[in-house]
């Protein structure tokens, strides 16, 4: 029982009134004053929509208001989700109206200034003239452009367009750059194709699923669905995963291995599964090459040896194999638990070399895929925003690639520039000044690249950078530029999900006052760069026509794919060479991968430890990942009440072991940098491993932690981990707001609680009976 | 038991709390979210548990019955709906008295709020919105033949036990197959380990001898 | 006590509230030298009004909740002790809880406004009404052909004033304001049980929009009735009072029993609120939950709460002593070790 002195006696209001909190805290209204909450249904329209986050894709409805204006969400039954969203979905129409909008280009000439608001022209102008000025002083390829994979298709198409045909630099990338490069090199190199076997449906076909690397009760939560089903008719899980996560809770077999352990452990499988003759030799004699020479690597990786590795019971690598390859019908399934490695393809390869072992592959309920991150990040990769490539996935080192583009564009093949250089490595190029001006659109890589410090100074020696965003990322606002842009839910658009399937989204209200689209913007640089004829698109639907049109004949064929049969059926899986194409849902249907040979090319695969030494100093395994209420560089759901109020900030997962308990400031150092978190004291980790998640900024940003050590093929970033130390400190250190223009403050309805220096009770977030 | 009701899993639960954000969305209750997701086993594992108003139907509703204004009305269904606004004086007895802790209060607005299972959507033949959008069918709107049908060999047990009391419910949980005719645990009675009251074991066997009913 | 016993004393209880108004009217008026016949109707609903809510409320505090929320709230509100340490509570509770409704501000405030007009509108026009039908009120010319009138209660002369100032349009106009006020209110609120899904959730004909259908009828009959005397020179004035007459009539039998009750029960948020004050004030400490020490509320009102389950025969009220989380999370956690922990 509390006392109460004789000052608070004094005080007493006449309504005083107690109740246990999560009874009566009624801020979760997701920052919408529930006076003004709209309960009119009267007069709403349903359009039908996709979620703008995650790559499974979601169909939902946004509820329109009578003025045009998006007001809610309502459950759709689309055969990808069946009626389910998870918590980013539901509450992603609040972005579309919220208070933190940009609407109006914000310019300044040095980063001392503020921002002030300026007009479209002045803005395109200042910004064609700095492009102009820094590629006559310094070359063509100073001037960088960096796309995203939550764009639709048709503007990441145009933003490799523009890079090669408007600005022809050779320096363009995305953000998928640190997502999915590893499955995609991997798939490639394996099947001459880059997408996920099969669809999420042959998930309940099968008898046993194997889960690798995914957080998918987090991450996908939607998927999720596909999981239970699949065990509700009888199939066996799997999760591998360094933490016990939702999904691994009630696994069959959860394989807690050290994080970066992964090839080893598969390699092992793999030599138990031969040892104990359950490999599919009829089929690998048939349809694999390369099977001797894996045959021969694998032995050396005993259940003994890997158990020693990866920190695991040599046992379990025997059930594993027993389990996988004694079904009749296993898939496996993987994300960025495996492929955020300096080894992240041969990670992805041993999954693969698993799987053709088995002859696991193409059949329903059998085969191979991986879960993309970000809404596009299946087609934001497959359309020229990536540095290697062109439309349709062709290469660009391909010289009949080359020639075809060249002549498609309308461009000389001698102007198209060659191959460039990945994300990260343009921005250590940007601090070595090889690259001098840089726009960005649609991503954040001061809180989603690794390695804050160095990311910080490549930009700041920028001398000319400018961003597209709808809110003010934190790499924004360290721009000279910001054009504000618009949300998924003002224009049309098309985006890939996990499975290939393409998905169209619907524009559901008109862009607010000052908001331009990001098509319409490239264009108008373009125009203004004297490409103007090459950039004449009024709608996404002239955009998509073209990009069909590009990918007509490659590997990544969009050809037979329409807006019109897009609505009609709720997505097409690609290749899709002609109109009366059903699409592709499953590959290797007919026995043949896309290599000429038609036959699955396994790879040899070595284990090798990170690239971040363990000694005294540094001894446990700092690890990254996403949390259920949020996406990405959190720019977005930073900003939504209801998910700041599920999870308002980040913690360190440690393990009881090391004597922290709930809430305790704990310190975490790495080679890079050193922050102050909130402990959450789990079981669910392993007691070597921290997990800290990477949605928020610095000084709370994991990604201040991580290495920027690269896969050699993929180069995608080793965030899952690196060497760190924890230790006891006095103060949690605060979430900043999210950044806002000058004299805005971020909508405080939805930061309340954004400055706890409480964690949350799980991963997941606040119970509701949590906070205040 | 309802006809049509809903059924709530906790080892499918991924506690992700779409259920907590959709029950927002519902117009009825205009931005505040009925439903508690709780994590149950903290500093162990990820489980959580969904807690959504079970609808008491023996004792029927005692949040009703604690009412001093009379102004929670129970429909003919055998949905407990949330407080009568007109009537509501904002005690907080039912969010005291509610054995599940379900009902939420606006203190400043002098109003009891709680889970009506969407009866904005359900008198429309609509599921509810928690079951609707929840990702992993840990909650599951139908009839208990549709539940059973889409997922072979469950059980569900509408039957719970607090202390020696039993309360029989209109929506359930569900149980492992074949698990015998035990109510399921309420938390009621308390063992002290470590200073710390957790819910003792054999209680429900107690409650199971007095009441002798049989789970459904 | 059985349910006919109860009922019972309830008709006695109602039965005596009536007379006690048959007694009172015909005191005050003047053995009902100052009693308007043309009033009779409207005089016999009050008093079938005076047994309705008499027969009602004690229906009510007789339930084992309200009995015992309705005997703390009195004792608060009677308490010398309390009264010493806070005197101007009580009012301004009242002025807070009954008069200016703070509290519907925090539900919404467009309902705050409109349930005002239809309050200050209804109260007004009781003020005006139900003396005058008693005969209590009477007004006289104070010449046989001036505009001055005088204003008597119980026969004795309160003040004189002109017909044709303010105040006597304001005197001879006041039902017309109040149905002005109500008709407001009234006209809001059932456009509300039209569009907003809130309101219209679970709604009932009689029970939401019978009330307000009954007001608007009483407002608009009301207004008729002087538009008529003004414009039509009395035209379909007869018809109009009956039509007026018979939604009074009604709207008052009707009001102990739909939603039109909480009226009456309304001064109970005030006990509740009284009660729970005076131990605050009293600096008596919070109950807190006996797991995780959260404050839960005032000792006394969960002693009451346990009492109100022990009378009800609710076995479990040991569980008041947890806050709802704790509830939760205990039967989660019994859960996992006694049903499953896992997925099967």
């Amino acid at each position: 029982m509390t006392g109460t002195d004789a000052a608070a006696q004094q005080r007493v209001s006449l309504d005083p009134s107690v109740a246990p909190p999560g009874t009566r805290n009624f801020r979760d209204a997701g920052g919408i004053p529930a006076a003004l909450w709209r309960a009119d249904q009267t007069k709403q329209t349903l359009v039908p929509t996709h979620c703008c986050f995650c790559g499974v894709q979601c169909g939902m409805y946004l509820r329109v208001d009578e003025h045009g204006k998006v007001f809610g969400v309502e459950p759709r039954n689309h055969d990808i989700n069946r009626s389910r969203l998870c918590p980013k979905g539901l509450n992603a129409y609040q972005q579309v109206n919220h208070p933190d909008r940009l609407t109006a280009p914000l310019i300044r000439r040095s980063r001392d200034e503020e921002f002030r608001e300026a007009s479209w022209e002045e803005a395109l102008d200042f910004t064609v003239a700095e492009i102009r000025r820094i590629q006559a002083e310094f070359g063509r390829d100073a001037f960088g452009l960096l796309g995203g994979a939550s764009l639709f298709s048709e503007k990441t198409y145009l933003v490799g367009k523009f890079a090669r045909v408007a600005l022809r630099t050779k320096h363009v990338d995305y953000n998928g750059r640190l997502c999915m490069v590893s499955a995609a090199g991997a798939n490639k190199l394996a099947f001459g194709i880059d997408r996920a076997g099969n669809p999420f449906s042959d998930i309940l076909l099968t008898n046993c699923l194997l889960i690798a690397g995914s957080n998918v009760g987090e991450c996908f939560p939607v998927m999720t669905q596909y999981l239970w089903g699949a065990r509700d008719r009888g199939a066996t899980l799997i999760v591998v995963d360094p933490r016990e996560t939702a999904i691994a809770r009630t696994a069959d077999i959860h394989v807690a291995l050290r994080s970066g352990t992964d090839a080893a452990f598969f390699n092992a499988v793999l030599n138990v599964v031969i040892r104990e003759g359950l490999a599919d030799e009829a089929f690998l004699a048939e349809r694999a090459t390369g099977w001797e020479e894996v045959k021969r690597t694998v032995s050396a990786y005993t259940p003994e040896r890997a158990a020693e590795i990866c920190g695991i019971p040599a046992e379990q690598v025997v059930q594993v194999a027993r389990m996988f390859a004694g079904a009749e019908r296993a898939m496996a399934w993987h994300a960025r638990g495996i492929e955020h490695h300096t080894q992240g393809v041969e990670n992805c390869l041993t999954v693969i070399n698993l799987c053709t072992a088995t002859g696991n592959l193409g059949k329903p309920g059998a085969g191979y895929g991986t879960i993309t991150g970000q809404g596009n990040g299946q087609g934001g990769r497959e359309h020229g925003q990536k540095s290697d490539l062109l439309p349709g996935g062709r290469s660009i080192n391909d010289p009949a690639a080359r020639a075809w583009i060249s002549d498609f564009w309308g461009i000389r093949e001698e102007d198209l520039p060659q191959a460039g250089t990945s994300m990260m490595e343009m921005v250590w190029q940007m601090q070595r000044e090889e690259i001098r001006g840089l726009v960005g659109i649609c991503n954040n890589p001061f809180v989603s690249l690794p390695h804050y410090a160095t990311v910080k100074d490549g930009y700041d020696k920028l001398q000319f950078h400018a961003q597209f965003d709808f809110f003010l990322s934190e790499t924004a606002a360290n721009a000279h530029v910001v054009f504000p842009v618009t949300t998924w839910a003002e224009d049309d658009g098309v985006m890939a999900n996990a499975e290939a399937r393409v998905v169209k989204h619907n524009k559901a209200q008109d862009p607010p006052p000052g908001v331009r689209t990001d098509t319409w913007v490239m264009c108008e640089l373009a125009r203004r760069l004297g490409a103007g004829d090459k950039f004449d698109f009024d709608t996404s639907e002239q955009v998509f026509d073209e990009l069909r049109a590009a990918s007509r004949g490659a590997v990544n064929d969009y050809y037979g794919i329409t807006y019109e049969r897009l609505e009609q059926t709720g997505g097409i899986a690609w290749p899709c060479p002609d109109l009366d194409h059903p699409g592709t849902p499953r590959l290797f249907a007919d026995g043949r991968t896309y290599h000429p040979d038609g036959k699955v090319h396994m790879q040899v695969v070595e284990w090798h430890e990170p690239a971040d030494a363990f000694d005294e100093d540094y001894p446990m395994r700092l690890t990254t990942g996403r949390t259920v209420a949020h996406y990405l560089s959190g720019n977005q759901t930073r900003r939504l009440g209801a998910l700041v109020e599920q999870t308002p900030r980040p913690w360190a997962e440690v393990h009881p072991s090391h004597g922290y308990r709930t809430g305790d400031p704990v310190r975490v150092t790495t080679r890079r940098g050193s922050e102050v978190f909130p402990a959450l004291v789990t079981e669910a980790i392993r007691p070597d491993h921290v997990f800290v998640p990477y949605h928020w900024p610095v000084p709370t940003a994991a990604n201040a932690l991580t290495i920027d050590a690269l896969d050699p093929r993929s180069k995608i970033p080793e965030y899952k981990v690196c060497a760190c130390r924890i230790e006891r400190a006095a103060h949690v250190d605060e979430v900043p707001a999210p950044p806002t223009p000058p004299g805005r403050p971020a909508y405080p309805e939805a930061q309340a609680s954004r400055t706890t220096t409480r964690p949350p009770s799980s991963s997941q977030g606040r119970g509701t009976g949590e906070g205040s | 038991m309802m006809g049509r009701t809903l059924f709530i899993d906790p080892g499918r639960c991924i506690g992700c709390q779409a259920c907590v954000s959709g029950c927002r969305e519902c117009d009825s209750h205009r931005g505040k979210s009925m439903i508690h997701l709780d994590y149950t086993d903290e500093g162990r594992s990820v489980a959580s548990q969904p807690t959504v108003c079970m609808h008491c139907e023996d004792p029927v509703a005692p949040c009703a019955e604690v009412c001093p204004a009379e102004a929670i009305l129970i429909t003919p269904d055998g949905v407990v709906h949330e407080a009568d606004p007109t009537r509501c004086i904002g005690c907080a007895n039912c969010v005291n008295a509610c054995p599940f802790g379900v009902p939420k209060i606006d203190l400043e607005a002098k109003l009891q709020l709680k889970c009506n299972m969407c009866y904005d959507r359900t008198e429309l033949g609509l599921a509810p919105m928690c079951a609707t959008v929840c990702p992993t069918g840990a909650l599951f709107y139908g009839t208990l033949e549709e539940l059973q049908a889409d997922r072979p060999g469950v059980a569900v047990s509408n039957w719970f036990a607090f202390g020696d009391v039993g309360i029989t419910t209109g929506a359930a949980m569900v149980v492992p197959d074949g698990r015998d005719s035990r109510p399921v645990p309420g938390g009621l009675p308390l063992v002290s380990v470590n200073g710390r009251d957790v819910p003792g074991a054999g209680a429900t066997r107690a409650a199971a001898e007095q009441s002798g009913g049989a789970v459904a | 006590m059985d349910r006919r016993k109860l009922q019972q004393r309830a008709a006695l209880v109602g039965a005596l509230v009536s007379l006690a108004l048959v007694v009172a009217i015909v005191l005050g008026s003047r053995g009902l030298r100052d009693f308007d016949s043309a009033l009779l109707p409207y005089a016999v609903a009050t008093v079938f009004l005076a047994f309705g809510v008499a027969y009602r409320y004690t229906m009510w505090v007789s339930e084992p909740a309200a009995w015992r929320m309705f005997r703390k709230g009195l004792r608060s509100a009677f308490s010398m002790e309390s009264f010493k340490r806070a005197p101007t509570v009580l009012p301004r509770m009242i002025a807070t809880y009954l008069g200016f409704q703070k509290f519907l501000g925090a539900r919404s405030h467009a309902r705050w406004a409109a349930h005002q007009l239809i309050f200050w509108g209804c109260l007004l026009a009781a003020a005006i009404t139900f003396p005058l039908t008693w005969g209590w009120f009477t007004f006289t010319a104070s010449s046989a052909t001036g505009p001055g009138y005088e204003m008597r209660l119980w026969g004795f002369k309160l003040f004189g004033f002109n017909s044709s100032s303010v105040l006597g349009w304001a005197m001879f106009h006041g039902l017309d304001l109040a149905a002005v006020l109500v008709i407001g209110g009234v006209g809001y609120f059932l456009w509300r049980r039209y569009h907003d899904r809130a309101a219209i959730t679970g709604q009932r004909f009689a029970y939401d929009f019978l009330p307000l259908l009954a007001l608007l009828t009483v407002s608009v009959t009301g207004l008729l009735l002087t538009f008529s005397e003004i414009f039509l020179h009395g035209g379909g004035y007869e018809f109009l009072a009956v039509l007026h007459m018979v939604s009074v009539v009604f709207t008052l039998v009707y009001l102990p029993f739909g939603k039109f009750f909480h009226i009456i029960q309304r001064p109970a948020a005030v006990g509740m609120q009284l009660f729970k004050f005076n131990s605050r004030k009293a600096g008596e400490p919070l109950f807190a939950c006996k797991r995780c020490g959260t404050e839960i509320d005032t000792v006394p009102a969960v002693e009451n709460l346990r009492g109100t389950m022990r009378d009800l025969g609710l076995g479990f009220d040991a569980w008041a002593e947890y806050c709802p989380r704790c509830k939760r999370e205990l039967r989660g956690g019994a859960y996992l070790t006694d049903v499953k922990r896992g997925f099967k």
